[in-house]
C-alpha cells in the first residue's frame, strides 16, 4: 500500500511538471501511475483535492529531505544557516515545478504550504537545536525560542531574499552572522568567508 | 503594489486625486461587504448599494471594475497601514520605542483588520497568494521603504532599509503564522523580541558595516565622541523630517573620520569587538 501511494505522488508530481496543477486530474495520475483511478480514490478517499494536497506535502517534504543533505556536514551553527539558506534559496530559484505553479496558479499551492509551514518551522527549529547547544547561546536567552525564531527568519529569507543577494556568501555570512545571531548565540564564532581586502571577520 | 506609495501620498493629502472622497466611499463599502462575505459574494452592486452611489458612479471612478476596486482597496489599506506606522515611528523617541512600536501596531492592525480575518478565514487563497516568493519580495521593499525614512534619526538609510526589511519579516512570520508564547500585539513580549534579538543585530550589522554605507562612524569605536544612545548621522537628514538634526561641525567630523573608521572597523572587527 505504501507503494502504490508513493507510486501515486510521483506520477502526479510528472503529470504537474507536465500539464500544470489545473489540468491534472485524477485520471491523468492513474494512467501516468499504470493503476486504476479505484486505486487511486482508494489511495487518497478525499478525492484530487486530497491527491494534490499530499503532493505538495510529498514535494515539500523532499525539498527539505534534499537541503538535510546538504547542510547536514555543517560543523557550526553559522555553517549550517549559511549552506541552508544560500542552497534553499537557489533551489527554490531553479525549482522549475514550483516556479510554474507560482506563476500561473499560486492559489492552489499556497494554502497548503501555510498549513505545513508550521510543520516545517518546527522541523526546522528542532534541526537547530543541537547545532546551538553546541554553539551556546547568550546567557538569557531561551534555546528554543532563540530555535524558533531562527527557523521564522531562515524560512522568511530563504523564500522571498529582499534586498539581500543570498547568491553571494559574503552577504549571506553577514545576515547570519551580523543579524540573526548576533542576539542569539554567546562569543565570537568561526572564521567566515573573508571579502578581498578586508581584515578578517571573526565573531 | 506599485500604487501603494501613490496612494500613500494621497492617503496623506487629501483632496489630490480626482473624486477623491466618493473613492475613498467606494473602498470603504467594499471593504464593509468584503468583511461580511468575501469576494467571492461582493459584487459591484453590493458596492454600490453599500456605498449609496449608482453602479454607474462606481464604473466611473473605477472603469476596471470589481478587479480594479479590489486592487484600490489593497492598495488602500497598505497606505493606510503604512500611514498610521508612520504616525507611530515618529512618536517614538528612541529606537527600541520605534521599533516596537511599529511592530505592536502592524500586528495588531493586521489582527483586527475584519476584511482581512473574513479572507484568511473563508478564502485563504486570496490573501496568500499576495503573500509568497516574489510578491512577499515586493511588499517586503515597499514596506521597508516607506518605513525607513523614521529610523533615519539613528542610522543610516542603507541600514534603516535593512532594519525595516526585517521588522516587516518578523511582522508577517508572526502574523501568518502565530505562537502562543509570543504575541507581537503584546507590547512587553514585542520589547522582549526585540531586544533579545532584535537590537543587538542591529549593532552587529552596524559594526560590520553595511555596504554602500558612507562616512559612517561606527558605535563603541574609540575614535567616536561618547555616544548618546540615539544619534543623527551625516547623510540621513531628510529635508522636512523634524527630529533629524545635523550640525554642520557634525558632518566635518565625521568626514575627518571616514579615513579613520576604516581603520577602526577593521580594528574593531579583528577583535571581535562587539558594541
Amino acid at each position: 500500500m505504501g507503494d502504490t501511494r508513493q507510486r501515486i505522488l510521483e506520477a502526479t508530481y510528472a503529470c504537474v511538471a507536465r500539464w500544470g496543477l489545473a489540468k491534472t486530474s485524477v485520471e491523468d495520475a492513474a494512467r501516468e501511475a499504470k493503476v486504476s483511478r479505484a486505486t487511486v480514490y482508494r489511495t487518497f478517499p478525499g478525492g484530487r483535492d486530497e491527491l494534490i494536497s499530499a503532493v505538495v506535502a510529498w514535494a515539500t517534504l523532499e525539498f527539505f529531505i534534499e537541503l538535510y543533505e546538504q547542510v547536514q556536514g555543517a560543523e557550526s551553527l553559522e555553517q549550517v544557516m549559511e549552506r541552508g539558506i544560500m542552497f534553499a534559496h537557489r533551489s527554490i530559484v531553479e525549482h522549475e515545478v514550483l516556479q510554474r505553479v507560482m506563476q500561473t496558479e499560486p492559489e492552489k499551492l499556497l494554502p497548503t504550504l501555510t498549513f505545513e509551514s508550521n510543520r516545517i518551522r518546527q522541523g526546522i527549529a528542532e534541526f537547530l537545536v543541537p547545532y546551538l547547544e553546541q554553539r551556546g547561546v547568550a546567557p538569557g536567552v531561551d534555546l528554543r525560542e532563540a530555535a524558533d525564531f531562527l527557523a521564522r527568519m531562515v524560512l522568511s529569507y530563504m523564500s522571498a531574499p529582499g534586498r539581500w543577494d543570498l547568491d553571494d556568501p559574503v552577504q549571506v555570512a553577514q545576515l547570519v552572522r551580523a543579524e540573526l545571531l548576533a542576539g542569539v548565540v554567546a562569543g565570537p564564532g568561526p572564521a567566515s568567508p573573508q571579502p578581498p581586502g578586508l581584515a578578517g571577520l571573526d565573531g | 503594489m506599485d500604487g501603494v506609495v501613490d496612494t500613500a501620498v494621497e492617503a496623506l493629502v487629501p483632496g489630490t486625486g480626482p473624486d477623491s472622497p466618493r473613492r475613498v466611499r467606494i473602498i470603504d463599502a467594499t471593504l464593509a461587504c468584503l468583511a461580511r462575505h468575501g469576494t467571492t459574494k461582493t459584487t459591484v452592486d453590493d458596492i454600490a448599494r453599500q456605498a449609496g452611489v449608482s453602479r454607474a458612479t462606481v464604473y466611473r471612478v473605477f472603469p476596471g471594475g470589481r478587479d480594479q476596486i479590489l486592487g484600490a482597496v489593497v492598495d488602500t489599506e497598505m497606505a493606510r497601514l503604512f500611514s498610521a506606522l508612520g504616525v507611530r515611528l515618529g512618536e517614538a523617541g528612541d529606537l527600541t520605542e520605534a521599533l516596537v512600536g511599529g511592530i505592536v501596531e502592524a500586528s495588531t492592525r493586521l489582527r483586527d483588520h475584519a476584511a482581512l480575518a473574513y479572507l484568511v478565514e473563508h478564502e485563504p487563497e486570496m490573501v496568500l497568494g499576495h503573500l509568497a516568493f516574489d510578491e512577499s519580495d515586493r511588499l517586503l521593499v515597499a514596506a521597508s521603504h516607506f518605513t525607513a525614512p523614521f529610523l533615519a534619526r539613528w542610522m543610516s538609510p542603507p541600514e534603516a532599509e535593512r532594519v525595516t526589511e526585517w521588522a516587516t519579516r518578523i511582522v508577517l512570520s508572526y502574523a501568518i503564522a502565530p505562537s502562543d508564547r509570543m504575541d507581537l500585539t503584546d507590547p512587553s513580549q514585542t520589547a522582549h523580541l526585540v531586544t533579545t534579538f532584535v537590537l543587538p543585530g542591529i549593532r552587529s550589522l552596524h559594526a560590520a558595516g553595511t555596504p554602500t554605507v558612507i562616512d559612517i562612524t561606527p558605535f563603541g569605536s574609540p575614535q567616536a565622541p561618547p555616544d548618546p544612545p540615539a544619534r543623527s548621522f551625516p547623510g540621513s537628514a531628510r529635508s522636512g523630517h523634524p527630529s533629524t538634526d545635523q550640525h554642520p561641525s557634525e558632518h566635518s567630523r565625521a568626514t575627518e573620520h571616514s579615513r579613520a573608521t576604516e581603520h577602526s572597523n577593521a580594528t574593531a572587527r579583528s577583535k571581535g569587538a562587539m558594541p
